[in-house]
């Protein structure tokens, strides 16, 4: 799994590229981490390039988000493969989870609540 | 000429006529005409009986326009039908500034009236050139033309008005109110200083109208003249004080320097978001960040469902920020909230629920409204809070489907496999949202024995528990997975086998694919292609040659289906492959080879494909130019 790091208008972007398993899983957790060391605790995944995520995979994307919640950040999910998203609406975590169609949309999102 | 006023003359004969289709016409036809006779035509047609034929009048006069028309039409406004009288005016507003020099002549009129009349419309026409003109009414012998030439100074907004204007609001007590709600309507330095000047006066009507026009026309500087009429007794007052300053802020971007005294308004500003009223609530919501207190709270969540979405988002944003005391103020206003409000409440918890706040909000997990139940399940859910395991479990024996479902996938995102066997039970509910909801909680557990319990039930009693296991086995995506779902290709029923392989090549990274290369000769056609799928998903194009016999399946949708993957392949090596079918007898199959040789841009084919172009099958004749045109292109 690849994952590359830009910042938005203070938002941190991850985009993850690859399988999001177990391994994998864990240098995002490990990236996400090191972001909330640096005070980062806006962030957001674009996940348009993965194309699996297994049970595992979704742990991790749940333990992020509960690190992110404890540290009174945000986190948001964009462009959900099809596979992605099915599986999403299996589990019902789009209950517990931002998700935007698109990056933009989601960077967006942050400017108007603290532009409000 | 001499034509054409006879002809006028015959349409206004025809406008006598008792037959409405003659006076229709000739109303219609006068409205060509330029001619004074025509225009006096459409006039007398103003007071035809039918409803019909005047308002093709009035058209036609507006359209006309010129002297004649006004002045004829002047003359109604003495009439004492007001229905005439009043189209005459609407007529003589819409012909606008070619009406003014008309109007004017009939400012000194005998009929103080007809006066009124005529500076009511100028002023809607809002001509700048009749404003001295208007001015000069400000002096006329009748306080109603008096009183209407000072709005209608307002309405045509000169400034060079305002002196007039100032001298009748000295000499004459009566018309004081429309001088000050005049000057709100001019606007400007001038105008603005002397509602200042007004704001001082004891008359609570004037006061109130001053607020107002300085609530319209005024700016930063404004603010600081209506403070003290925010201290005022009257009410009315003090609400027009507020709503002023609202509007002032709205103007200039909530720039106000100076503190309010927001708590003596906040009924006012609430009901003003109730009320849907746009700037009332911009500027509470602005202000809300920096005004806090229990009331301010509770009149917040109150008007939560009042709010449009942008703002709600905002509002969830801010209390998330409160923190612990707004969620203490929801669970307090709780009860008393409908439905919608609750689940409102319900999604702002969700953003900063904890176990404390998800305890708090057990008390309504029986709520009478099955959707605020679902809701609730999820705000427990994401409380993440273990004690919030066995009130969820609870929640999965409601006698409502969605809550069941809604409490199962709550408890699949924090239990743990100590609860595996209970969300096994999940999978027996009589409706698939809540086997789903399980299902994916199940998913969620992901633990080894969750494997072995899914592999047990490819062979369950029950054809449902065996499809929800092959499904769930490849949602859980783990290596470990990989080969429960190999030995389900060998189950007895077609639809697991099949489940089992659109599994496997969800999964693709499997080493070993033998027992997916077998499945191709599954003795039904459906498992087959899936397989085809999963293997080259799983193994890439460079399988294919090895699979390529499946284009000699006794199926011709599997035949179908494996061209079509060749197809896909961008591989132009396999067009040799499929090349066959152009001549085969199978139109299907014919469409589907043009297709992917195309898509593989197998020029070798052209001259085979060039022959399709006779076909008696003139979708297989279409599809053969297509493919031609982009195979010569490429």
């Amino acid at each position: 799994m690849e994952i590359t790091r830009k910042e938005e208008n203070s938002v941190a972007i991850l985009s993850v590229k690859g399988r999001l398993d177990l391994a994998s899983g864990a240098s995002l957790k490990d990236e996400v981490k090191a972001l909330m060391e640096k005070e980062q605790i806006m962030i957001h995944l674009n996940l348009a390039e993965v194309d699996f995520i297994n049970s595992s995979g979704l742990g991790v994307l749940v333990s992020i988000m509960k690190d992110i919640r404890l540290h009174k950040g945000r986190l948001t999910l964009s462009d959900l493969a099809s596979y992605v998203q099915e599986i999403f609406e299996i589990t019902q975590l789009s209950h517990i989870f931002e998700i935007f169609t698109s990056e933009n949309e989601a960077v967006a999102s942050y400017q108007t609540v603290s532009a409000s | 000429m001499s034509n054409v006023i006879e002809r006028i003359g015959e349409l206004l004969e025809k406008l006598q006529s008792p037959d409405f289709y003659n006076r229709e016409e000739a109303v219609n036809e006068l409205g060509s005409f330029q001619e004074d006779e025509a225009v006096a035509g459409l006039v007398m047609a103003l007071e035809d009986n039918d409803l019909g034929i005047r308002e093709i009048a009035a058209e036609n006069l507006v359209k006309i326009k010129g002297d004649t028309a006004s002045q004829l039409l002047i003359k109604f406004l003495g009439s004492e039908d007001i229905g005439s009288r009043n189209l005459a005016s609407e007529i003589l507003v819409k012909i606008g500034d070619d009406a003014v020099e008309a109007l004017i002549n009939e400012l000194e009129n005998d009929d103080h009236d007809i006066r009124k009349f005529v500076v009511d419309i100028v002023g809607l026409i809002k001509s700048k050139k009749s404003a001295p003109y208007v001015s000069g009414k400000l002096q006329d012998s009748n306080i109603n033309v008096v009183c209407s030439a000072a709005e209608a100074l307002g309405e045509i907004g000169d400034a060079a008005s305002i002196k007039s204007l100032i001298q009748a609001y000295d000499n004459n007590e009566d018309i004081r109110l429309q001088v000050v709600e005049a000057l709100g309507k001019i606007g400007g330095e001038e105008a603005i200083g002397y509602l200042y000047e007004y704001l001082n006066t004891d008359d609570p009507m004037i006061l109130y109208a001053g607020i107002d026009a300085v609530g319209i026309v005024g700016n930063k500087d404004s603010v600081k003249h209506l403070l003290k009429h925010l201290e005022s007794t009257d009410v009315s007052i003090a609400e027009a004080a507020m709503s002023a300053i609202v509007n002032i802020s709205i103007e200039n971007k909530g720039a106000i320097e100076q503190d309010l005294p927001l708590d003596k308004f906040s009924s006012y500003l609430f009901d003003g978001i109730k009320n849907k009223n746009k700037k009332l609530t911009e500027f509470t919501l602005a202000r809300l960040k920096h005004w806090y207190g229990q009331d301010i709270l509770n009149s917040l969540l109150e008007v939560l469902h009042y709010v449009d979405e942008e703002d709600l988002k905002s509002i969830v944003t801010m209390l998330g920020d409160i923190g612990t005391s707004a969620s203490g103020a929801i669970i307090k206003q709780f009860p008393k909230a409908n439905s919608e409000l609750k689940i409102i409440y319900l999604n702002i918890l969700k953003q900063y629920v904890d176990g404390s706040i998800a305890q708090q909000l057990l008390v309504f997990k029986n709520d009478t409204d099955p959707e605020v139940r679902r809701n609730i399940a999820f705000v427990l859910g994401v409380s993440g809070d273990p004690s919030m395991i066995d009130p969820l479990k609870v929640m999965t024996q409601d006698k409502v489907g969605h809550v069941r479902a809604a409490a199962y996938s709550a408890l699949g995102w924090f239990c743990d496999e100590s609860d595996m066997q209970f969300l096994f039970e999940g999978l027996n509910d009589k409706y698939t949202d809540v086997r789903d909801a399980a299902m994916g909680a199940l998913i969620l557990l992901g633990p080894q024995e969750v494997v072995a319990q899914f592999f047990e039930d490819l062979h369950h009693a029950e054809t449902e528990r065996q499809r929800i296991a092959a499904n769930a086995l490849g949602l859980i995506g783990d290596p470990s997975v990989v080969k429960p779902l190999f030995q389900a290709l060998n189950h007895p029923e077609s639809s697991i086998r099949k489940s089992a392989i659109d599994s496997l090549a969800k999964i693709r990274d499997i080493e070993n694919i033998d027992p997916l290369m077998l499945a191709l000769n599954d003795e039904k056609s459906s498992v087959r292609k899936s397989a085809c799928t999963a293997i080259v998903s799983i193994k890439g194009q460079a399988i294919i040659p090895e699979i390529r016999f499946l284009l000699d399946d006794q199926d011709i949708w599997v035949r179908y289906h494996m061209i079509n993957i060749i197809g896909n392949s961008g591989n132009a090596d396999y067009g040799e492959f499929i090349q066959i079918f152009i001549d085969g007898n199978e139109d299907i199959l014919k469409l589907a080879a043009i297709k992917s040789l195309t898509q593989l841009g197998c020029k070798d084919a052209i001259s085979e494909i060039s022959k399709l172009q006779n076909d008696k099958n003139q979708d297989i004749v279409s599809a053969a130019k297509d493919a031609l045109d982009n195979l010569q292109d490429a």
